[in-house]
């Protein structure tokens, strides 16, 4: 998993219930992140938090990457 | 079930490169007196934020597109991070925005818009980082609110992460970065690639040659 803001990388083991939910918070919190400011892609499409690994078609050497969801006031 | 784990890291390298040269950056044309004074005190030493002119005019038209009913526009600052005499600039290539839930004091990327989002990032074609964001305060100047210095805090709070703050009413522009706790004014400079216009912000006329016709003259009796 690609970290957009910073480019550093990391890789994850899953397992197919993992939730998306899940897999965000892991790296949001290597990376002394907020994980609900996150959303995470694959290519064009967007992960959803309840969704698991099985049900977003994650695979071995799938890259995702962390977008951060900004609120501006 | 277990939770998933980190099996291996990897940071991204900053490269060496030599920022914008000064024939080829100006200050944006919208920065206001105390702005454009500092721009010209680090004309010499350099900037820590380089903004194409594809990227601002990008922005100038987003914010504009939506000044008549004063709603907030937003997107992701994309670019590069580079270092110089072991000095770290962000250069801005470009953005990437979607569809906006916006009113005249808020703005959050839409939930159905990020598929878009992504698609721009995709579509960018080349290895961006998001080195900041930037948004819009139509008629309230450009400052940092609490809700802004909390995105800053909680997403970019790295050095070299900006927030460009766009006023389309006032016609201002300001950007700025986290200090620790503080938030800054950054100063910076529009940049332009050798292949683009280089005539940023000014009318350009065509020069009279010697052999051009003359205009003519009404014959006054």
């Amino acid at each position: 998993m690609r970290n957009a803001e910073t480019g550093s990388t990391v890789d994850m083991e899953l397992e197919e219930e993992n939730t998306v939910q899940e897999i965000i918070e892991g790296a949001a919190g290597y990376w002394e992140k907020d994980s609900g400011a996150y959303v995470l892609r694959k290519g064009k499409r967007l992960l959803r938090g309840q969704q698991t690994v099985l049900d977003a078609g994650i695979g071995n050497s799938d890259d995702l990457e962390l977008i951060p969801d900004p609120e501006g006031g | 079930m277990s939770s998933p784990h980190i099996v291996g890291s990897k940071d991204r390298p900053i490269r060496e490169r030599e920022p914008p040269p000064k024939d080829r950056r100006t200050a944006h044309k919208w920065l206001n007196d105390k702005a454009k004074e500092e721009y010209l005190g680090l004309e010499e030493k350099g900037y820590e934020l380089y903004i194409s002119k594809l990227a601002e005019e990008k922005i100038r038209n987003h914010a504009s597109s939506t000044s008549s009913d004063r709603l907030e526009v937003m997107g992701l600052l994309l670019g590069n991070i580079f270092r110089c005499n072991g000095n770290e600039y962000a250069l801005v290539r470009d953005v990437a925005t979607t569809d906006l839930d916006s009113s005249s004091v808020r703005v959050r990327f839409s939930r159905d818009g990020m598929e878009k989002l992504f698609a721009s990032l995709e579509d960018a074609g080349f290895n961006y980082l998001i080195v900041g964001w930037y948004h819009s305060h139509p008629g309230h100047r450009c400052f940092m609110s609490p809700t802004d210095v909390e995105t800053q805090r909680g997403l970019f709070n790295k050095r070299f992460h900006s927030a460009v703050v766009i006023d389309p009413i006032s016609k201002e522009i300001e950007a700025f970065y986290l200090d620790g706790s503080k938030v800054k004014s950054r100063p910076f400079a529009i940049y332009w690639d050798e292949f683009q216009n280089p005539y940023y912000g000014e009318t350009v006329r065509r020069k009279r040659l010697a052999g051009d016709a003359q205009p003519i003259k009404a014959n006054r009796r």
